[in-house]
């Protein structure tokens, strides 16, 4: 018999494994549960509440609460969305299916080892609040050491709930071959699941409502979700698996077993027809007509070499002249002309980013969250630019770290760098092309936010609405912060020369910044963002702050001009050397030297304002 | 002209890339041929201004290409061994684009350069289908369609024509005549010989990033000529025929082994027929010889 690991399903699942080990994703995730762990196991409500961190009642609670809120239904897409679908893309497919591998084998070995992938991220989350257990705070109540209910509880309520949603996912992208599908879908869970819940669930009685809902929200747990109940009692809870929720587990392994049912059905493997026939439109011939080198050329020796092709083609294309054009490469114009250009094709390009659709309405959806609940007086329109600006910043960091690396490392991941380095366009064009266009790409968002903001200003009625306000905090706020972390990143990723090692330090400087500033060290010098050094009321009351703040900003405004010149000049393409310009004007290497020199006194200088009481 | 002297490139402080090497590229299609690690593409990306030599120099119309780099883009067009394009934008998106960063500003000529080029290359029909749809073939044809925007005055094509199918082949040679002219010097860097046969005025052979000959193809021959033999041998006898005189190729066919080899002015054996010189035998001939005579014969 043959050994289950010599299978190609065991091949096809660690081949997974192995790929998935070599992407970010997975341990930004794991990275991402265990700050949650840790945050909810520190900050949670169980001191307040005088609830055992670890008991079998808290530990449940969290799984639901890790399961369901946290957006782990669309990181679940990333995982599962476009196995397959990477796999056409990159052309592996036809080595793959000329192998003795089933479609079933296929199938399963992709689905179970990403699957596997995003069990293991999840399980950083479970593990991390199992090991907290030695770590008790202060007031924190810790039952002795429990193991068995993490791992039980996390099967139960998260491994099972999430293998639905996995092959729903895996299912879309498969047969879609599209991730943009998938990834709508997984915007949309949300909003489809409250009005599932609203609509259908809450009709139904409570055993149905156990049994078809996919989270089990309201199973297993005391009632209103252990508010209202003694300390004690919720100590001692235990959580049992009444017949309703194991028949909810068995419907949901049912449902996703469906899903891959009808996958396997349905799952073509040869190319789509369609793109089959637009191929062949110019495609390459069949090679019949003639052979550029044949065996047999030893015995017919050719004489007529260097006078004519041996081997004429099918047609002799008509000779084309091409028309005479003007040229303009020298000059500020000819360069703004061809920024302009660049800007328009990054736009484009990073528009066309699969996971913008997600990040963008979840940024917005998540920054204006909290406005629906608002209810503030007397201005409302500052009170709600102030809280989405706060909201927004975290976003806009990590859209302009994340989408800076993307822009700067596409031309290499493409292969288009060797096309556009020998272009006769000058280094700052293809930097700044890439530093506008995330620029613009972040504006976009605080766009979309502030427009959200003001729609649901006036459906809440809370009117006037102040344009002013917003604009005032966007521009004073928000936007030096965009400038800044854009220009950063593009130092860093010039400096570095590796996106993942620039997307790393990012993070760990953003992380290592954000816990200094938690515990008190937030310096204005330090705090690009301004992140708990302002309110509405500085930006437009007293003098002596609001000039503090503008300072600040021309402070950052400096340091990412620095940071754009320093780019430039540790750029791997490399310009005319000695400085040299045409004509004898200074070259651009002395113009971005003259910039970071500028930029260096500015920020030095401004700096010291802002350093000095 | 384009003119190479003493240039120099080692990779990691140990890989010799290039051990100076010494050319002169005349206007037309001048052919290098030499085996994979040659040196081909590092001479190809240097003079393309993507690398920087150790030493050495590379002037072309009085512009050393090294030193002005800015200058040297304005008139080069290149079509790297392995590139690629934006798979969302169209063919003519594409460009375009290329267009407006070699400074074709105005829209009318852009738009007027940019269907000649489409239709030279017969790319026409699929100008606005995504590139990311493009064959093998139609995405070399891009290539070559963008490096000859601007009227270059140099083009560098690196390794063009592998894994072109043979009509794919003739097109993209065709192509490349046409761009060659009086005053344009087109270099092809590849290791198909009768891709040299076919097209090229002017031609060198590298290996070991060292310049073996530099020639006419016509010339090349013409060292070869009443010295290349050919005959069918049982399979037994080729390692005696290896070592008794200089076997340029052995293929089995019908059971019996198709040598041909090198022997000057004399017959190696009863069953040699005479055959004539290729430049597949001049390619031969050099890179199977060893480096030391070479060396002592350059």
């Amino acid at each position: 018999m043959t050994s289950p690991f010599k299978t190609p399903f065991f091949a096809v699942f660690q081949n997974e494994v192995l790929l998935n080990s070599k992407r970010v994703a997975p341990y930004g995730l794991m990275i991402l549960f265990i700050a949650h762990a840790v945050l909810w196991w520190v900050k949670g409500p169980a001191i307040a509440l005088g609830w055992a961190t670890n008991s079998d009642f808290y530990i449940v609670r969290n799984l639901k609460g890790f399961s369901f809120l946290l957006g782990l239904p669309i990181f679940t897409a990333v995982i599962m969305g476009d196995p397959v679908i990477k796999d056409f893309r990159l052309g592996i497919d036809p080595l793959i299916f000329s192998k003795p591998v089933s479609r079933g084998e296929y199938l399963l070995g992709k689905f179970f080892g990403n699957f596997f992938v995003l069990v293991c991220c999840q399980a950083a989350f479970t593990l991390t609040q199992l090991a907290m257990q030695a770590f008790p705070t202060s007031q924190m109540i810790v039952q002795p050491v429990r193991v068995l209910p993490y791992f039980k509880h996390f099967l139960f309520f998260v491994v099972i709930t999430h293998l639905v949603l996995a092959a729903l996912y895996f299912t879309v992208g498969t047969l879609t071959r599209n991730s943009k599908i998938v990834y709508g879908l997984a915007v949309c869970f949300y909003p489809v699941f409250i009005a599932y819940g609203f609509l259908f669930l809450k009709g139904l009685p409570l055993r149905w409502r156990h049994v078809l809902d996919p989270f089990l929200l309201e199973a297993g747990s005391p009632s209103r979700n252990g508010f209202g109940h003694s300390a004690d009692f919720l100590n001692q809870f235990v959580v049992r698996y009444s017949a309703d929720m194991m028949a909810n587990r068995a419907v949901m392994i049912l449902i996703a077993a469906v899903c891959l049912a009808i996958l396997y059905v349905r799952l073509a493997i040869a190319e789509r027809p369609a793109n089959v026939e637009q191929l062949s439109l110019l495609n390459l011939s069949t090679a019949a007509q003639g052979v550029y080198y044949d065996s047999d050329s030893f015995q017919e020796m050719r004489g007529d070499r260097g006078d004519a092709p041996d081997y004429p083609g099918k047609e002799m294309l008509p000779i084309v002249p091409l028309p005479e054009v003007t040229r303009a490469n020298e000059g500020f114009r000819a360069n703004l002309n061809k920024l302009t250009a660049a800007i328009g094709i990054e736009f484009r390009l990073l528009r066309t980013e699969r996971s913008l659709v997600v990040i963008m309405l979840l940024a917005i959806f998540l920054s204006t969250f909290e406005l629906a609940f608002y209810d503030v007086v007397p201005s409302y329109s500052a009170a709600y630019s102030t809280s989405t600006a706060k909201s927004l910043l975290l976003f806009l960091v990590g859209i302009t770290v994340f989408y800076t690396g993307e822009a700067m490392h596409r031309d290499r991941e493409l292969k288009v760098e060797p096309v556009l380095w020998a272009m006769p366009a000058p280094n700052n064009v293809l930097l700044l092309s890439k530093f506008l266009s995330t620029f613009l790409l972040a504006l976009v968002l605080v766009v979309l936010v502030g427009v959200t903001a003001i729609v649901i200003q006036l459906i809440r009625g809370h009117t006037p609405v102040e344009v002013f306000a917003y604009l005032t905090v966007y521009t004073v706020i928000l936007i030096p912060t965009i400038v800044l972390t854009t220009g950063l990143s593009v130092a860093l990723i010039v400096l570095l020369r590796d996106k993942y090692l620039a997307y790393a330090v990012s993070i760990a400087t953003g992380a290592g910044l954000f816990y200094l500033y938690s515990q008190g060290f937030n310096h204005w010098l330090y705090n690009p963002v301004l992140y708990q050094l302002w309110t509405y009321a500085d930006l437009t009351g007293a003098e002596s702050t609001r000039v503090r703040i503008l300072t600040h900003r021309v402070y950052c405004l400096a340091v990412a001009s620095l940071c754009l010149a320093l780019a430039h000049l540790a750029f791997k393409r490399k310009s005319s050397s000695k400085g040299s310009g045409v004509n004898g004007r200074p070259g651009y290497s002395v113009w971005a030297l003259l910039v970071a020199a500028i930029s260096a006194t500015v920020a030095v200088m401004t700096g010291l304002m802002i350093a000095l009481p | 002209m384009l003119r190479i002297n003493e240039l120099r490139k080692t990779y990691s402080g140990r890989l010799q890339a290039l051990r100076g090497i010494s050319l002169e590229v005349p206007a037309g299609i001048f052919g290098l041929l030499g085996p994979n690690g040659a040196g081909k593409t590092t001479l190809m990306k240097i003079v393309a201004t993507l690398l920087e030599p150790d030493s050495g120099a590379v002037e072309m119309n009085g512009i050393n290409l090294i030193t002005h780099k800015d200058q040297a883009r304005q008139m080069l067009g290149y079509l790297p061994q392995e590139f690629g394009f934006y798979p969302s934008l169209t063919g003519e998106e594409t460009l375009n684009y290329f267009a407006k960063l070699k400074g074709v500003s105005n829209g009318k000529e852009r738009k007027a350069l940019i269907d000649a080029l489409l239709e030279r290359v017969n790319l026409s029909p699929a100008r606005n289908r995504k590139v990311g749809e493009f064959s093998g073939g139609m995405l070399q044809r891009l290539g070559i369609a963008q490096a000859l925007i601007g009227e270059p005055k140099l083009i560098i094509v690196d390794e063009p024509t592998a894994g072109l199918d043979p009509e794919e082949r003739v097109r993209f040679h065709n192509l490349l005549s046409e761009a060659a002219g009086e005053d344009v010097s087109v270099i092809l860097s590849t290791h198909i010989v009768s891709d040299v046969s076919n097209i090229c005025s002017h031609m060198a052979v590298i290996r070991h990033g060292e310049i073996l000959a530099s020639c006419t193809p016509a010339e090349a021959l013409d060292r070869l000529r009443d010295s290349v033999w050919e005959a069918s041998v049982p399979r037994e006898s080729v390692s005696a025929w290896k070592s008794r005189c200089q076997v340029l190729s052995s293929q089995m066919f019908a059971g019996l082994a198709r040598l041909r080899v090198i022997s000057k002015g004399q017959r190696p054996g009863e069953e040699f027929n005479q055959a004539i010189p290729t430049l597949e035998d001049y390619y031969f001939d050099l890179v199977s010889q060893p480096e030391e005579s070479h060396a002592i014969a350059s």
